[in-house]
């Protein structure tokens, strides 16, 4: 491996900019770091480079450790954003630098230039001044000045932000050559996605400071596990569908994806459908088995090769098909046809059309929505409105819904039969709080977040588990969460005491903390589990798997 | 928290040690056996020192001074500002240059060139005596000396301000219907007026401590044309130490309050340029 | 340079593009215009322009020969050296403080910065009489340390030493505040490269650093250098005036000037006034090469 990360992190100012980033990249490999701008992507590259000292992890280059090796001496060739071209000296002064620092002679120096000019096509160019070069030829001097010193790795860090369209394509191409021509591993930094897939060999999709996947283009853009990067990698329509027994439903479609575990139980899944994949026509018939639901034409545009659709959902009941944060806004659908397909059915804005799907993706992820759950309507809106709820959904692109449950924490068992519970069950702190999440666990929940009224963005997240039979489940609803909060992740380990006490007590030690807990033995859930959830001032998950 | 931010670059505790040992040295440490001087004075001896009539004529005359001469640049800063800022004419650059005069030339070099252009057969000064207008020997050539002297601080702060406001500003309130003298008061003048007080603190501060300058043009009488400074130098002169460090004491507060006005100035004018931002 | 757009727009409109909008009112721009210079020529022109001729006028009175022979008298001559020497000692420390301050406080994010800044600045919101005398308290006959020099036979007020001090107290942060604000502007990205490059911390300063901010730290020099060779005030208190030995330049000017010998005395402002002259030279010289830009 050529740059091995291990558990990398870094804060500013108590908040983690890079946050437990582990990677291992392989000689040769371009590697393309992408991310929005704030993701810590930056942050990662001037790590790598030794610009900035990390608070955790190691970093390994070709299998030496340089976590506290100094800049100058990792044998990294940088590229700044801004180039960073010394602006006093001459291109051939630039690129020698390096050379003169680690005292080569002057004869080596200049076949030295000569070759790298040529490399990046600026023969000739020895004498000028940076000032004299346009944004272009600097960037590519300052890539040259990079690898004058022949680094084993070359850091590459919005090299392309400062350029116009046309030099960016060209550069690009450049930079590719030239990596491949030396074989050198190279990172590059990037916030484009379109330059991403045009460079990568591999890529890494970052945000809030965490490393979400890796892998190949195409496999990260068809099957991506997270939601933030089937909706960053592209264009992507969020489905909330059910996983059953025949396959998977999407509105009125059942589709056998291949995918698709037959699952004893139905449940609620996040379902990526991309916009290539979604066809119209004129009745459901013309579509066949995979039609969704009826839709309305809402907005057209032309985009050259593509036409762009913008399609409303005209069944009122098929709104909840879209995972949105905001109830109250109409869920669009994005599509996209090509010429052969635009010809085949013409469209007009207001046409009414049948919507199907070719393709769907569904995401590992196993919180697939929220429902806000309380004794009337009116208290599960409230709910509904609490702040964390709100930018939690809003974060993962996700709905909340209402339910009002009468007979919530009943001790005596009301008509057993009632409506499978979705997603998430969230309900509020109040002092029979731990009774009602034990009535929700029993009637079927399977995750049930407990939320006091006040309860914002955590800054670190608790995770416990009662005994190994529900640690998978727990773990991959921790990492579910965490991919949408900029938290500490710290995992609780063996109690001593009292369980419920022990945690009740790491939580009031300080503020901003989140409780994730895994049970599986529901016996004396309400008693034992009250002085963690009746009327805590802090917000449970608690994930329930029954042993199998 | 840790005290300083890591960063790669080397030097941080050479570069930060050698500044703090200098300052200290050089500036701290005097300074502070001023205070210390002043500080082991009795109570009463003090008062007496700092509230005799003559240190008390001293004080109307500088401060008064200053404030008159800090105010004549606020509005004269004002106007060669916006000149310089706004018209060309010929001759514009080298204006702009000499605005930096005062604050290159060394003060002896004003005190006596002035007192020569303002004297009774001076250029400027046989044309005034008619009149019956004296300004050398008089409180009126004082306030000339510390205007002179803090004309560049005025200047200096006010036309950044005018720069900024961008032309097309009072293009949008003309075609809003705005008069020209109305957007000039309610767009332009709220905009610079930060600026104009900056600078018209920078001006004050700096003529308050002024010695050079002032002791040629002023003729020095006790009550009626001595600075506090002189009355200092007076004191030193004397061996009167002590009288000398209690009003040493009084103008440096003066100057702290000062910096601190400056201060409050800068931080008003940032968060005003924060809520435009938003 | 953002600022010549809105000059340039203002220029349009006030010269000879009004006439071309409806209903702008032509003769009162050029009234408000011509009324704005000339109040700006003649302030200068009274408080500037007239001192700074009178200078010359007055060396230059009794014929060229008259001024170079002022320069003849072995006092002047002493004063000249004296204020050379101060400045030869005074204006290199002051470089070297004005880096080590502005690297200290341009690369680095500590804290106490801005009060650290507010220090530096502190001996220009002081007056110079206060800024001589705080020596005086501390080496003068009777200051703090006064019976102990006196033992020892060393003079620092009244000679050499308290010169220096009282001039380096005053010109301290000029070096220093010409830097900060120009290091800060340029950024860390140049250092930084070269150390990813492989080049140490003297290396990078020497190589990358100096060069970058060589304008500024001229001007930053010229104009300490200035304030050096100028000061009165300060210098008066710990002088003693005692002619040919501790007297600089500005303060032969007010020795000859009280004895009446007008030609010596703006002889001897003369040569300051050009000095001031020259340092504003360069300051323009240095705003143009846009050293501040990129």
């Amino acid at each position: 491996m050529s740059i091995t990360l291990d558990q990398v992190t870094k804060h500013y100012g108590g908040v983690p900019v890079v946050n437990d980033v582990s990677l291992d990249i392989g000689d040769g490999e371009f590697f393309v770091l992408l991310g929005p701008s704030g993701s810590g992507k930056s942050t990662l590259l001037r790590a790598i480079a030794g610009l900035t000292g990390v608070d955790y992890g190691r970093i390994s280059l070709h299998g030496r450790d340089v976590t506290e090796v100094a800049a100058r001496k990792r044998g990294v060739g940088l590229v700044f954003q801004n180039y960073a071209l010394f602006r006093h000296m001459t291109v051939a002064d630039n690129i020698e630098f390096a050379l003169r620092v680690r005292h080569m002679r002057a004869s080596h120096r200049r076949e030295r230039r000569r070759e790298l000019l040529r490399l990046v096509a600026l023969e000739g160019m020895d004498d000028r001044l940076p000032a004299q070069l346009s944004g272009g030829q600097q960037q590519r001097v300052a890539v040259a000045r990079a690898l004058a010193h022949k680094p084993e790795v070359l850091l590459l860090d919005e090299p392309f932000g400062a350029l116009d369209a046309k030099i960016r394509e060209e550069l690009r191409r450049t930079i590719r050559e030239v990596q491949r021509e030396l074989g050198i591993t190279t990172v590059l930094v990037t916030h484009d996605q379109e330059e991403a897939f045009a460079m990568a060999d591999r890529l890494g999709i970052m945000n809030l400071g965490r490393l979400l996947e890796a892998g190949v283009p195409h496999e990260l853009y068809s099957r991506p596990a997270t939601r933030f990067v089937a909706t960053f990698l592209g264009a992507a329509n969020l489905f909330l569908a059910r996983n059953g027994a025949e396959g998977i439903h999407v509105g009125a479609a059942t589709i056998a994806s291949h995918e698709h575990s037959p699952q004893p139980r139905e449940h609620e899944v996040v379902a990526v459908v991309r916009p290539e994949e979604v066809v119209v026509a004129a009745t459901p018939a013309e579509l066949g088995s995979r039609f969704v639901a009826q839709g309305v034409v809402d907005e057209m545009v032309f985009a050259g090769a593509l036409e762009r659709l913008r399609l409303r959902l005209e069944d009122g009941s098929a709104a909840p098909l879209l995972a949105t944060a905001d109830a109250a806004a109409t869920p669009y659908l994005e599509v996209t046809r090509t010429q052969p397909e635009q010809r085949a059915f013409e469209l007009h804005p207001g046409q009414s059309v049948a919507i199907g799907v070719r393709r769907v993706h569904v995401l590992p992820t196993p919180l697939s929505s929220f429902t806000a759950c309380a004794a009337s309507s009116a208290a599960a809106e409230t709910l509904a409105r609490q702040p964390l709820l709100a930018e939690l959904a809003a974060r993962m692109k996700t709905r909340i819904g209402i339910r009002p449950e009468p007979q919530l924490g009943a001790s005596a068992a009301g008509p057993e039969e009632s409506a499978p519970f979705v997603g998430a069950t969230v309900i509020s702190c109040e002092p029979q709080a731990a009774q009602r999440a034990e009535w929700l666990l029993r009637h079927g929940a399977n995750e049930v977040l407990v939320l006091p009224a006040q309860a914002t963005v955590p800054q670190r997240v608790l995770i416990h588990w009662m005994d190994e039979a529900v640690r998978p489940a727990t773990l991959a609803v921790s990492e579910s969460v965490l991919r949408h909060v900029p938290a500490e992740a710290e995992y609780v380990g063996t109690l001593s005491r009292e369980v419920a006490q022990e945690l009740a007590r790491r939580l009031s030690e300080a503020p901003g903390q989140m409780l994730i807990v895994g049970v599986s033995d529901l016996a004396r859930f309400a008693e034992r589990f009250s002085p963690l959830l009746d009327g805590g001032r802090w917000p449970v998950l608690v994930v329930h798997r029954a042993p199998s | 928290m840790s005290f300083r931010k890591p960063n790669v670059l080397p030097g941080f505790g050479l570069t930060f040690g050698f500044t703090i040992f200098f300052l200290s040295a050089i500036v701290l440490l005097p300074l502070a056996a001023l205070v210390l001087a002043a500080a082991s004075m009795h109570w009463s001896e003090f008062v007496a020192m700092v509230s005799s009539p003559r240190a008390l004529g001293s004080y109307r005359l500088s401060f008064g001074a200053s404030a008159l001469a800090a105010s004549i640049n606020a509005v004269f800063g004002f106007v060669i500002a916006w000149t310089l800022v706004r018209y060309e004419f010929p001759g514009r650059r080298l204006i702009d240059a000499l605005i930096d005069m005062p604050f290159a030339l060394p003060t002896a070099v004003s005190g006596i060139a002035l007192t020569t252009v303002f004297a009774q057969h001076g250029w400027i000064g046989r044309y005034l005596e008619p009149l019956g207008i004296k300004v050398a020997y008089t409180w009126l050539g004082v306030t000339l000396a510390l205007t002179l002297i803090s004309m560049p601080f005025a200047v200096r702060a006010m036309q950044p301000a005018l720069l900024e406001v961008q032309h097309d500003l009072e293009e949008a309130a003309e075609t809003l219907g705005a008069g020209r003298f109305y957007a000039f008061r309610r767009i332009i003048l709220p905009t610079v007026l930060p600026a104009l007080l900056t600078g018209f603190t920078l001006a004050f501060a700096r003529a308050v401590g002024e010695y050079g300058s002032v002791i040629f043009i002023a003729g020095n009488l006790p009550m009626k044309t001595e600075i506090t400074p002189l009355l200092i130098v007076i004191h030193l002169e004397q061996f009167d130490y002590r009288g000398a460090a209690a009003l040493g004491v009084v103008m440096l507060l003066m100057s702290f309050v000062v910096l601190l006005a400056i201060n409050l100035l800068q931080a008003w004018n940032r968060r005003r340029h924060a809520r435009a931002a938003h | 340079m953002a600022g010549r757009l809105p000059v340039a727009a203002a220029l349009a409109v006030l010269q000879g593009d009004a006439a071309t909008r409806p209903g702008q009112n032509t003769w009162l721009s050029a009234l408000v215009r011509w009324l704005f210079i000339a109040t700006s020529l003649a302030f200068l022109a009274a408080l500037l322009i007239a001192p700074l001729v009178t200078v010359f006028a007055m060396a230059l009175e009794r014929g060229f020969e008259a001024y170079l022979v002022s320069f003849a008298d072995p006092d002047t001559q002493a004063a000249i050296r004296l204020t050379l020497i101060t400045a030869a000692v005074v204006v290199p420390i002051n470089i070297v403080f004005g880096l080590a301050a502005a690297w200290a406080i341009a690369k680095f994010e500590f804290r106490g910065k801005s009060m650290l800044i507010t220090l530096i600045d502190l001996p220009l919101a002081v007056s110079p009489v206060i800024s001589g005398m705080v020596f005086v308290l501390l080496f003068g006959l009777h200051g703090w340390f006064g019976v102990w020099l006196q033992r020892h036979d060393i003079s620092v007020i009244f000679a050499l030493p308290g010169i220096m001090l009282a001039t380096m107290f005053v010109t301290f942060p000029y070096v220093a505040r010409e830097l900060i604000p120009l290091m800060q502007q340029l950024g860390n990205d140049e250092e930084e490269a070269a150390i990813t490059l492989g080049a140490g911390g003297w290396m990078t300063f020497f190589k990358v650093t100096l060069p970058k901010i060589r304008w500024g730290l001229l001007y930053g020099v010229i104009l300490s250098n200035a304030r050096a060779m100028g000061e009165f005030g300060a210098v008066s208190v710990v002088s003693g005036h005692i002619r040919g030995l501790t007297t600089t330049m500005p303060l032969q000017i007010e020795i000859l000037y009280n004895e009446y010998n007008f030609v010596g005395a703006f002889a001897v402002a003369s040569l300051l006034t050009l000095l001031a002259v020259v340092t504003l030279e360069v300051k323009t010289l240095v705003e143009r090469t846009g050293y501040r830009g990129r």
